[in-house]
């Protein structure tokens, strides 16, 4: 920990240099590539060893190659980019890789002393404050959706406006229809132009088709492991639990994701059966918040079952036709559209996965996830499971009161184990 | 009578209908019920607007996607009011757009004649639209309210204050679609031209433009709290463009506050379009009288400017009663009376009940005049004052250009430093002096007053060293003041006014974060009412 201060120590220092910051960043990640590629955590599976180290290679490949890379959020279709060899830096994750590094509130504070609203979302407000920083690299375009979150379209707009470069956003609508299958189908073969005009290289359609099919590969096997983790539990950690949403949403259809799921199917086949209670999350699980670290990391008494996020279109897409496929995962998602569709997807996974208590981290900020916390809360009771929602911020430390949080969740965890 | 509130409504197709239409426009002082069905951080119009649906009993009510915030108002409403609709409202202007926002007008039209139980009339739906005439532009030079929606009463009271015309660009002030196209299809006409009316920030059309065709002599900015959509254009705005531009944050329960007021006021003191109230003014003396929160100042000059004598008291639960010992001590003090002050300006929070002023001016222009009257190098005041902290940049001849004020929060002010002084069980004096001999780097990361004395709790616990404990707090102090000098822009020289200035240790710790001398008045307490002083003696001069 102390080794993680000085080098965080460092990087501040080095702000108001980008270019010795941005270095001492990817030594960073190199110095953490290294680290769990020789010595990996032993009580790891070997699904999330593996999953570690491409985690760390898909933030820093974008980050070195940004002439060949292109801002994504995390709902963004980058099968495109799969397909036509770019890569995407999926900002959500590079901002959580900051808050690892003890930048975080910096980074904020800048992002805020610009005049960007403390009330905006940690993860957008890390990576404005790297761009205000100018510690990002200039990448080639920025592609975001207005799917479930309000900060995406404008986050995206302030940055490529800074950056000057040409952002495409894609406009999702609230309800799935034919004229709004429409709507996102054109804007994707649009951006499809764009990104060709920009990289000045064709994008091959069935190269596409490739990518679709191993996304669909994908969710069999994700299919596999939540049927599984009805009855068994891996031995896990929170981080890992968000390092899937680069395999669940942004780098799905490639390869090595395929590759983890397999193992992860694997794995979850031999881990021990359920033991303890069995906890599933809402949005985001807090990684850093030590209060649920402690409780929650490695743990045999509470296990971590998932996040919702991680499970939102678990259906496959038609690979024929990838711009209709595609458009119709966007607007289909348990995150799109009003709250009963987002419950209908939280009730989906509780039937087969069971968990014994569900836990909302009501992430500062986030207006979409902490509005419903009222419907969840009736819909749980309704369910007879219990519920929780607790305020905190998933990677700003300072949005966090320990104290509070760790009352909240014993007391919580001891009405789960009382059942 | 069916409620909506965004401007992408369709309201002429429900007049259409015969059926009265209005704007939730969330007058509610407190939000108790809403807080009840939805989470405190959630925007404060959607919280205010669902306490006045569940208040005033408004159960036909017609939502537009708009936001995160009001698609979970829907979902809230849902089941609990008689007819609720939302409209999926698309970002983009394309063909492909309009005939997606069509459909969305056709399924509106077909669930409001099942609710209704009538059909809906395309040729009253003509005369309605009809009625609408295109509103003339603004020519002359004007003030621009921009950003996003404000209530009516604050657009009033700006108006009332500015001696120029206001334009309302935010969209409570967008006038309704006025060009719909008679060829073809009218709702999917009328679909293309409420489509096209002057973007708002969730749209992902280019707003740049809207400004263009002002004569603009300011802009007032306003974003909500919890709606983090205009932060973004209020920061571009502020690096690119050369017009003055105040931001002001407003929850829509207590929207026309004194604090918001003052900013106002002092934006269009700044610009020279305040409306003025004239007095005539004698020769003789002239006293400023600054009732802040904590303390109450007067300061007494002559003619010449010089300063004769000047007072502090404390404020106390009595700001009038406070301001009148003050101004009886200083002018005992000068050994003058009453009658013999030919005008008094009074500024500070309770600058409008100072019966013996003839005039109120806000802390901002007064704390300017007042440091650029001490030093005429002076550009950057930093004052923090027992209830807020401010930043105001001044020009070559010591008029303000630009200003900052911390948010309604007192962190980082006076009452930050009283609160922890009481924790920590030392003297407020004791804990102004500056800490050298520290030990441990302690950072208090609340930024929250009550939390962050919560935090200082849990550090006396834990057996931390005081001293590091108090340079933690004026560390906390001094970043909250240069996050706000940097919001402003640094530029030298700094002087430092307020109760806070003479506490040596956050002044240090200021010093330290911007490489720069600050310079300290004698007095600098007195910097507001002095300031105001000097105001009150111009006009003689005028």
């Amino acid at each position: 920990m102390d080794l993680i201060r000085t080098y965080s120590h460092i990087i501040r220092k080095n702000l108001d240099n980008p270019e010795r910051a941005f270095k001492f960043i990817k030594f960073g990640l190199d110095a953490a590539l290294k680290y769990v590629s020789l010595f990996p955590d032993r009580r790891l599976p070997q699904a999330l060893g593996f999953l570690n180290k491409i985690c760390l290679k898909n933030i820093k490949e974008p980050l070195c190659h940004p002439e060949n890379s292109i801002w994504v959020n995390i709902f963004a279709p980058t099968e495109f980019l799969h397909a036509m060899d770019i890569y995407p830096l999926f900002i959500e994750a590079y901002s959580s890789f900051m808050s690892g590094f003890l930048i975080e509130g910096n980074l904020i504070d800048r992002a805020e002393s610009s005049g960007i609203s403390n009330t905006l979302c940690s993860f957008h407000k890390v990576f404005i404050g790297s761009g205000e920083f100018n510690i990002l690299k200039k990448p080639k375009m920025a592609i975001t959706t207005s799917m479930a979150c309000d900060a995406n379209i404008n986050t995206f707009r302030y940055m490529a406006g800074k950056y000057n470069i040409p952002l495409y956003i894609i406009d999702v609508p609230y309800e799935y229809n034919r004229d709004s299958l429409e709507y996102v189908k054109k804007q994707l073969k649009e951006m499809a132009v764009l990104i060709e005009e920009v990289f000045d290289r064709k994008l091959d359609i069935d190269k596409l088709r490739e990518i679709v099919i191993r996304e669909n590969q994908t969710k069999t096997l994700i299919n596999e492991y939540i049927e599984n983790l009805r009855q068994r539990c891996l031995n896990s950690t929170m981080s890992f639990e968000l390092y899937m949403l680069f395999t669940s949403h942004v780098f799905i259809g490639r390869e090595d994701t395929l590759n983890f799921y397999k193992m992860l199917a694997e794995d979850i086949k031999r881990a021990p059966l359920r033991s303890g209670g069995g906890i599933f999350f809402i949005h985001l699980p807090p990684m850093f918040e030590v209060s649920f670290k402690e409780r929650f990391n490695f743990s045999r008494d509470f296990h971590l079952l998932g996040c919702d996020l991680n499970y939102d279109f678990l259906e496959e897409v038609e690979y024929r036709e990838p711009f209709e496929g595609i458009a119709k995962k966007l607007i289909l998602n348990a995150y799109n559209g009003s709250i009963e569709r987002r419950i209908e997807a939280l009730s989906n996974i509780i039937d087969r996965i069971e968990p014994d208590g569900i836990i909302q981290f009501c992430h500062w900020g986030c207006k979409q996830s902490i509005g419903c916390t009222g419907m969840f809360k009736d819909y749980l009771k309704e369910k007879n499971i219990p519920f929780l929602a607790v305020d905190g911020d998933v990677i700003d430390r300072r949005n966090n009161q320990h104290g509070q949080a760790k009352t909240r969740l014993e007391a919580f965890l001891e009405i789960v184990k009382r059942r | 009578m069916t409620g909506y509130v965004c401007k992408y409504t369709p309201v002429e197709i429900i007049r259409a209908f015969d059926e009265g239409v209005c704007r939730i426009e969330p007058k509610v002082k407190s939000v108790e019920k809403a807080m009840s069905l939805t989470h405190p951080n959630m925007c404060s119009f959607m919280k205010g607007a669902l306490e006045e649906i569940i208040r005033e009993n408004i159960n036909e009510i017609i939502l537009v996607n708009c936001c995160d915030s009001i698609r979970r108002l829907y979902d809230i409403l849902r089941g609990k009011v008689k007819f609720i609709h939302i409209i999926d409202l698309p970002r983009k202007i394309t063909g492909s757009a309009y005939s997606l926002f069509y459909r969305e007008l056709l399924h509106f039209i077909g669930a409001y004649e099942a609710y209704k139980g009538k059909k809906f009339d395309l040729n009253k739906f003509k005369k309605v639209l009809a009625e609408h005439k295109m509103e003339n532009a603004c020519k002359g030079k004007c003030v621009a309210v921009f950003g996003g929606r404000l209530n009516d009463g604050v657009i009033e009271n700006i108006k009332r204050r500015c001696n120029l015309d206001v334009v309302n660009l935010t969209c409570t002030g967008i006038s309704r679609p006025s060009k719909v196209g008679q060829e073809g299809d009218l709702i999917f006409s009328y679909a293309k031209a409420l489509l096209n009316l002057p973007p708002c920030m969730r749209m992902a059309e280019d707003r740049s433009k809207l400004l263009d065709d002002l004569n603009l002599k300011g802009v007032i900015y306003n974003t909500v709290k919890f709606c983090d959509f205009y932060s973004f254009e209020y920061t571009s705005l502020k690096k690119t463009s050369n017009i003055p531009i105040l931001k002001i944050e407003t929850d829509y329960s207590d929207s026309n506050s004194g604090q918001v007021l003052t900013r106002i006021d002092a934006f269009l003191e700044s610009l020279g379009v305040k409306r003025a109230i004239a007095h005539p003014v004698k020769s003789g003396y002239f006293a400023g009288i600054d009732s802040g929160s904590t303390s109450t100042n007067v300061v007494i000059i002559d003619e010449n400017k010089n300063i004769i004598s000047y007072s502090t008291v404390p404020t106390g639960a009595r700001a009038l009663g406070s301001a009148r010992e003050a101004y009886r001590i200083a002018l005992k003090k000068a050994g003058l009376k009453e009658e013999d002050i030919a005008y008094a300006v009074s500024t500070g929070y309770g600058r409008i009940n100072i019966p013996f002023s003839n005039e109120s001016v806000t802390e901002i222009t007064c704390h300017g005049r007042g440091a650029f009257y001490l030093d005429k190098g002076v550009r950057t005041v930093i004052d923090i004052g027992g209830q807020d902290s401010k930043v105001i940049r001044l020009d070559d001849a010591g008029n303000v250009v630009d200003f900052v004020m911390n948010d309604k929060c007192s962190a980082g002010t006076g009452r930050f430093l009283e609160v922890m002084s009481r924790a920590l069980e030392v003297s407020i004096e004791d804990m102004a002096r500056a800490v050298t001999d520290f030990q441990e780097d302690i950072v208090i990361t609340s930024m929250c007053t009550v939390f962050a004395e919560s935090e200082v709790i849990s550090l006396i616990a834990r057996n931390k060293d005081r001293n590091d404990i108090i340079r933690g707090i004026h560390q906390s102090v001094a970043s909250r003041a240069v996050s706000l000098l940097d919001r402003v822009g640094r530029s030298g020289k700094y002087m430092m006014t307020g109760g806070v200035a003479k506490n040596k240790g956050v002044v240090c710790e200021i010093e330290a974060r911007i490489c720069e001398k600050i310079i300290i008045p004698f007095e600098p307490q007195i910097v507001g009412a002095l300031g105001a002083a000097v105001i009150a003696a111009e006009k003689r001069q005028e």
